[in-house]
């Protein structure tokens, strides 16, 4: 599997998912912050965190913040730029653009996208349970704020690399890909009698 | 669905959860303060000091304070997720997840583990050379790409060391024992 033709699949795959990444991030933070924001209001009451990205951060505000308050910004590439391995390690693949393979690299993309939005809702509550001061200890008992912190600091620390590889190990890799590439079959010519 | 392709999924999903249970309690150790302090820190400064003498040597004129590279003009601070101890935690989790013999273990993890803090030498030394010469690409290059290219790195070295134990492995499996004996 780990040949020069795999190499280069691999190295073609890395840069149009960063061409890609870099067009469309952008876009993306804005589907996550909605759906992070969305998940983030369910167990609230009443609902009153908003995202919403600016110039790759995603800007965490609620509505019960004093007006003239500053909102923090979470940098959005942080979490999201391990699509590029995703894209990466599918690439590896002898027929990289098969149907198959790319439904499933879609579903693990897919997969991907949930991970993120976990990951932005356990940061805004890391935000909540350790950067605001009195309000995060009135909010936040000891538990909690351990939990919300250290969450998001093992994504930040090996889950958002472990993720990609776990996905596609997962949705992408054949058993065979462990094995050395077998060259390629050459018809048998009949020999006329 | 036949015997094989159920056997070789379960080995698959069982190489996950050793993968994901290894990570975590990886993660914990790294990120206990005792072992961060007595650890990780000073081995961060280690990178620093190495990285500013290397800096030095290309005429730089880097200096290091702790875990700090900094210049008249240029700084920065080298943190958890930029010392290669993520990759390496990854790296050590697979290989440690994946059916080997220990003897073969212990190679790939001490091969990988140099390899890996080779690249990521490059990695800071090459930051801190765009920060100082290029700062404009400095966020996309420490962000995106070469955190991307560490952890890749990372990955490939895993696949190419499981790679070379797969024949074991397959002696060891109920089908390569088949296959042995009919051989």
């Amino acid at each position: 599997m780990l040949n020069a033709r795999a190499a280069l699949r691999a190295f073609v795959g890395f840069f149009l998912a960063l061409a890609f990444w870099f067009g469309f991030s952008r876009a993306y933070e804005r589907g996550l912050a909605g759906a992070a924001q969305a998940l983030t209001n369910l167990f609230e009451s009443p609902d009153v965190t908003r995202l919403a990205p600016s110039n790759g951060e995603i800007l965490l505000d609620r509505r019960d913040f004093p007006p003239g308050s500053a909102r923090p910004g979470l940098p959005g590439p942080d979490i999201h730029f391990n699509f590029v391995l995703l894209v990466t390690l599918f690439a590896l693949d002898r027929k990289p653009l098969r149907g198959a393979h790319v439904a499933r690299f879609l579903a693990a993309a897919g997969m991907l996208f949930l991970v993120h939005v976990l990951a932005l809702v356990f940061q805004v509550h890391s935000v909540y349970a350790t950067s605001l001061g009195p309000w995060s200890a009135a909010n936040y008992g000891p538990v909690a704020r351990n939990f919300w912190a250290a969450g998001f600091h093992f994504y930040q620390i090996a889950g958002r690399f472990a993720a990609p590889f776990a996905l596609w190990w997962l949705f992408g890799r054949r058993e065979e890909e462990l094995a050395p590439e077998k060259p390629a079959r050459t018809k048998k010519r009949k020999r006329r009698a | 669905m036949s015997e094989a392709p159920v056997s070789a999924r379960r080995r698959s999903v069982g190489f996950l959860l050793r993968f994901v249970a290894l990570l975590l309690v990886f993660y914990l150790i790294v990120a206990s303060h005792p072992v961060n302090d007595a650890v990780i820190v000073p081995f961060t400064a280690a990178i620093a000091s190495v990285s500013g003498r290397i800096l030095n040597s290309l005429g730089e004129r880097a200096e290091v304070v702790g875990t700090e590279i900094r210049s008249s003009s240029f700084g920065v601070n080298i943190e958890n997720g930029c010392n290669g101890v993520e990759t390496a935690l990854l790296f050590g989790a697979a290989v440690l997840a994946f059916p080997a013999s220990w003897k073969r273990r212990l190679l790939g993890l001490l091969a990988g583990f140099v390899a890996i803090q080779v690249l990521n030498l490059l990695r800071v030394i090459t930051l801190f050379w765009i920060g100082l010469h290029r700062p404009a690409l400095f966020n996309s290059s420490h962000t995106v790409i070469w955190q991307s290219v560490v952890v890749l790195f990372g990955v490939l070295l895993f696949l190419l060391w499981a790679s070379r134990q797969n024949p074991l492995s397959a002696e060891r499996s109920p089908a390569g024992r088949e296959r042995s004996r009919k051989g």
